[in-house]
């Protein structure tokens, strides 16, 4: 298994695909966070200005609403570590070296599970990469306003490579069930960017917390709005209704970009299970697959 | 755990493809010690069986093993088998020593060993050379050296002569001589026997995913048989008097001749004379080896005989004389019913589609034979405990050599037949 593993890392290592999406993956977390940080505090220093906030008694001075640029950019950048999943088992039959690999595995179940081993391991260094550079972005955009603390940021860090690490096998199970590369990129790519956030924009409720990108969204996402709601202040939310409240959640969850989210460990459990239904799949069809 | 027997088991192997069945019914048995043809003509059956027997395509039916268990139970595949299954199994981004540092990663061999094979297929200049950018050749001496990676007790190859250049076939023919004769097993597949028939000792010829052929490629010369064509003015007074004589073996050709077999073109003429009939041509005929294969296999996609179309084409049945002892299949030993008939139109339509390798074959390069090739083999049990690798010949580097002097023709001749004396 170890060498399997280390046959993994090779083939990653000895081609360009990796650092070909690391490198885009961080210009768009550094670039986007950076510049829906600065949005996000023009914004709330224009909302602490405003009298009428001020009369109500409503105080936003240590609201840390820069938590929604960051779960935004990690989210939208989690789509390389999904591609590059997405072409770690299709690329192996596109280019036949799929073979070679299963001649050279003691086993097909022991070559899958090493590469979803080695991948595992790359969506998570893709994870701390792209969360690295989010906070920074964050950091720099929000130039020291509207800032949570430190466990705040480790908790969306977090949140954001074990959201990148199950895309990434989300990806390779996506890839290993169609067994094309083409297909594979082009029908998540859609379904990701395209489908859902229109299908999202639609539904506007919890459907869109059961669907694998709203789920995948509500893992950072509902970690920001539960950030935000946490610092807010406490007396004035307590005399809200609590439908009232619930609508004033939603609405902080489509600003951190995870419409009809549930709370951040429903998703992440719901995100699982969808990545260990694909997978799982992927897997199995490969399992038996004719390799002609 | 496997029994270290380097034999490969192929018993009543079938598969079907949705509607069609590409392999029906197949045995065979591969022995080392020899290098084994496994043949037939495109589309019969030899990748798909090659690819059952190394477990990348499931059988319908039947039973593959190598070394007395399936693929999958061989717990270090890449130490017993290696395969070269096609040129294109290669990133074309990634350089050939990363290829095969890949695979030596994974079945466990040191880096070191990347280079050594890459040496030993005569790529050692070209390892840092993307794979992407390599001739059909290159590709194919690449896979070779990625099946040699794990010092493989058996090999497979399919079809390893596309894309190689004349001096590489010579190569390659003696690189696997010599590694059958330390013991080990190879199997190679193709579509043309002239093409490894100074290759093969063994060989097993398959049309239509059926054996029809499954012996020592000595057998089947020997049944080589020829016949007498004669131009009779009246063939069927010909014909009642050769049987008065007891020779029963005549067929009427299509241009009014008659083919008569197992006799001398003499021996038909004084009967022709005794009986009063004039004789306008005559000519021996010896069916070739190549012909012979191709009545074999015929069928497959065979267009109808010159001068017989709609007509049902089977219809004379014809025991070959001399018939070669191991046919597998007793209810279809010949698929062909005119035994002496070499399917002319088909054969010269092949031969017309394969000009080049013709050409190549019928003379083939002289090259000198290595120092080991000179004195009679030696067999070396292979020992798969032993984890060093061990060259099963000397690095030859595929160059144009010299024709080696008439005495060294001579002992190779010699060792040639001595081999053959063992079967």
């Amino acid at each position: 298994m170890g060498r399997l593993i280390t046959a993994e890392f090779r083939k990653i290592l000895t081609v360009r695909l990796w650092w070909a999406l690391l490198i885009p993956a961080v210009v768009l977390a550094f670039g986007w966070s950076f510049v829906a940080a600065t949005l996000v505090t023009d914004l709330a220093q224009g909302v602490r200005d405003d009298p009428t906030f001020q009369r109500a008694g409503l105080t936003f001075q240590d609201v840390p609403w820069s938590v929604f640029a960051l779960s935004r950019s990690i989210n939208i950048t989690t789509v390389f570590p999904m591609l590059f999943g997405a072409l770690g088992l299709s690329t192996e039959l596109h280019r036949r070296t799929i073979t070679t690999s299963f001649l050279t595995a003691s086993s097909r179940s022991a070559l899958l599970g090493s590469k979803a081993i080695a991948y595992v391991l790359w969506g998570a260094m893709y994870g701390v990469v792209i969360s690295g550079l989010a906070i920074l972005g964050t950091l720099a955009g929000s130039g020291g306003h509207y800032l949570p603390d430190a466990s705040g940021f480790l908790l969306i860090g977090l949140s954001g490579v074990l959201a990148c690490l199950l895309w990434t096998l989300l990806g390779l199970g996506v890839g290993a069930l169609l067994g094309s590369t083409t297909g594979s990129v082009l029908l998540l790519i859609i379904y990701a960017v395209i489908a859902e956030p229109i299908l999202d924009l639609a539904f506007h409720n919890h459907v869109s917390g059961v669907l694998p990108n709203g789920a995948a969204d509500g893992l950072t996402g509902a970690t920001a709005s539960t950030i935000i709601v946490d610092h807010l202040n406490s007396p004035v939310l307590a005399q809200i209704p609590p439908d009232v409240f619930n609508a004033f959640l939603n609405v902080i969850r489509i600003g951190a970009g995870a419409i009809g989210a549930f709370d951040w460990w429903a998703s992440g459990l719901i995100f699982l299970g969808w990545t260990a239904a694909l997978f799982m799949a992927g897997m199995l069809v490969n399992q038996t697959r004719d390799i002609t | 755990m496997h029994d270290g027997s380097g034999r490969i088991t192929v018993q009543s192997l079938t598969k079907q493809f949705g509607p069609v069945t590409a392999v029906q019914n197949l045995s065979f048995t591969v022995q080392p010690g020899s290098v084994t043809g496994f043949l037939g003509p495109n589309g019969a059956g030899k990748t798909t069986t090659l690819r059952m027997v190394l477990g990348l395509v499931t059988a319908t039916g039947g039973t593959a093993t190598i070394n007395g268990v399936p693929f999958s139970q061989l717990g270090q595949p890449a130490r017993v088998v290696g395969a070269v299954l096609e040129a294109q199994g290669f990133h074309p981004k990634r350089t050939a020593r990363d290829h095969l540092r890949v695979y030596a990663s994974a079945i466990g061999v040191p880096d070191p060993r990347a280079d050594q094979v890459l040496q030993l297929v005569g790529l050692g200049a070209a390892g840092a050379r993307k794979a992407g950018g390599f001739s059909l050749g290159m590709k194919q001496r690449l896979a070779l050296a990625t099946a040699l990676l794990g010092d493989p007790q058996i090999l497979v190859l399919d079809e390893p002569a596309n894309g190689l250049d004349p001096e590489g076939i010579a190569w390659l023919r003696q690189f696997l001589q010599a590694y059958a004769r330390s013991g080990r097993t190879v199997l190679i597949s193709s579509h043309l026997l002239a093409e490894v028939e100074q290759t093969v000792d063994q060989v097993i010829i398959i049309s239509r995913g059926q054996t029809m052929y499954n012996g020592p490629l000595d057998h089947l010369r020997q049944s080589q048989q020829a016949r007498v064509l004669v131009a009779p003015s009246d063939p069927a007074a010909l014909t009642k008097a050769l049987r008065e004589e007891e020779i029963y073996n005549i067929e009427p050709q299509p241009d009014g001749r008659l083919a008569v077999g197992g006799v001398q073109a003499k021996q038909v003429a004084d009967i022709a004379l005794k009986a009063g009939v004039s004789v306008y041509g005559i000519e021996e005929e010896r069916v070739n080896l190549e012909q012979l294969y191709f009545s074999l296999t015929n069928g497959q996609y065979g267009g109808a005989p010159i001068g017989q179309f709609g007509a049902p084409q089977f219809q004379q049945q014809q025991q070959f004389p001399q018939q070669p002892q191991q046919f597998q299949q007793p209810y279809q030993p010949y698929q062909q019913q005119q035994p002496y008939q070499p399917p002319r139109q088909q054969y010269e339509q092949q031969y017309q589609q394969q000009p080049y390798q013709q050409q190549q074959y019928q003379a083939p390069p002289p090259y000198q034979p290595p120092p080991q090739f000179q004195s009679p083999p030696q067999y070396q049990p292979y020992q798969p405990e032993q984890q060093q690798y061990q060259e099963p010949s000397p690095y030859a580097p595929p160059q144009v050599q010299d024709a080696p002097p008439p005495q060294e023709l001579q002992q190779e001749q010699q060792t040639k037949d001595e081999r053959e004396g063992e079967h």
